[in-house]
């Protein structure tokens, strides 16, 4: 046998699940160092994945999609300094977001900003959400990228007050943004959901919360 | 498993989407495969809360590394089964698996309904084709591998034949499998 028939070999078993436990981890040593070896095993990836239609599928426990959103969404909140968010204008944001290749809202309360929060997510540590909480009552969310929301369904926003064990909706949120009337206190997390199409048919969020934040105070 | 070629391709750009923090592709990603890949994960590991465990793991994967995809290496379905496999088989390499446990289908894995379930991709087809021209007992010890992620070890315990003759059953079984799909 070749010795590109035995690396092939090693592939296939460890794409297959069969190498026993020391050899997989050479294995994977390989696969982290050697270009070559690592595609003839993706090439395996490939060639074997079809078989995954074999097993039934199982419901997953209801709380698991809480565990993933937890261990993917950082609930941290990084506070910057008033002074620099105001230089911030909105295009700015909007375009470092994009940069930053994420499709997030950022959600504005103008004008006169009094405090402000940026929401750092996710595993990479670039910002997804800004809000900033001004005195006047008018509250702007805006995607800083393309949002499609599958067709039945409708994004909601959500207000929870600190305190507060039940959100009260601020109304459905197109795609592309709204801008809407709401006094707000700072601590108050915005939250955003999957709704049916029309928003929550209980008044309380029904869907996942795809995006979340809290508005913080600055001084 | 989504079963069409437009689902296919849905689930590609869901992944995409997730590559650039669309957190609504995400969820629409966990609504279509996350019973899938749990189904999966329960068949190599056979206990709910370490299936759970394993789902999870691969779902925090496919967030963090949506953005390695790459559809001119292989299907998105390939990418989501791999993950999740090779998650459920970590865990269960690391935990010692109750031999008694979750048992999955009464029929065996080998079996014509079975292998049918894999038709409704052109790759599951032809892998199907070539996988019913191995002799049924090697079919059987790819199958079995592959869905209950057995090693070469447990093979050889489980159809009490001697480890060699596993090792070169499977690298035989998996170079004509290479050969007749490259035909």
């Amino acid at each position: 046998m070749s010795d590109r028939d035995e690396d092939d070999a090693v592939a296939g078993a460890f794409a297959l699940g069969t190498l026993d436990p020391e050899d997989r981890r050479a294995a994977e040593q390989r696969i982290a160092q050697d270009p070559a070896f690592a595609r003839t095993v993706a090439a395996w990836e490939r060639r074997l994945a079809p078989l995954a239609a074999i097993p039934e599928a199982v419901e997953p426990p209801a709380e698991l999609w809480t565990r993933i959103e937890q261990a993917t969404i950082l609930k941290a909140t990084n506070v910057v300094p008033l002074r620099r968010a105001r230089q911030w204008q909105f295009g700015t944001i909007a375009s470092l977001a994009i940069a930053a290749s994420l499709a997030a809202f950022i959600v504005l309360q103008r004008p006169e900003p009094a405090h402000v929060a940026v929401l750092a997510p996710i595993a990479d540590g670039t910002a997804v959400l800004l809000a900033i909480d001004g005195s006047n009552g008018h509250l702007t969310v805006r995607p800083t990228g393309a949002i499609r929301v599958p067709t039945d369904k409708d994004l909601e926003l959500w207000a929870l007050t600190k305190g507060d064990t039940k959100p009260r909706s601020l109304g459905v949120l197109p795609a592309e943004g709204r801008t809407l009337v709401a006094s707000l206190r700072p601590d108050t997390q915005l939250l955003v959901s999957l709704e049916p199409r029309g928003g929550s048919p209980t008044g309380q969020p029904t869907g996942p919360v795809v995006y979340g934040g809290t508005l913080t105070q600055i001084n | 498993m989504p079963d069409s070629a437009p689902l296919a391709d849905d689930t590609a750009t869901l992944l995409h989407r997730c590559a650039y923090g669309d957190r609504v592709a995400f969820r629409a990603l966990y609504d279509r495969w996350g019973a899938k890949l749990h189904g999966i994960a329960l068949r190599i590991v056979r206990q709910p809360s370490l299936a759970a465990d394993a789902t999870q793991e691969a779902f925090v994967q496919i967030w963090q590394q949506a953005h390695r995809f790459d559809p001119e290496r292989g299907s998105a379905e390939a990418f989501l089964v791999t993950l999740v496999r090779y998650r459920a088989l970590d865990i269960a390499r690391r935990t010692a698996r109750e031999v008694l446990g979750y048992e999955g289908a009464d029929e065996p894995d080998d079996s014509p309904d079975a292998l049918s379930r894999m038709v409704s991709s052109a790759e599951g087809i032809a892998l199907k084709r070539c996988l019913e021209r191995l002799e049924p007992s090697r079919r059987k010890m790819v199958t079995m591998a592959f869905v209950d992620g057995l090693t070469h070890g447990d093979l050889a315990q489980k159809l009490s034949i001697p480890l060699g003759t596993v090792k070169s059953a499977i690298r035989r079984s998996l170079l004509s499998l290479r050969e007749c799909l490259a035909a």
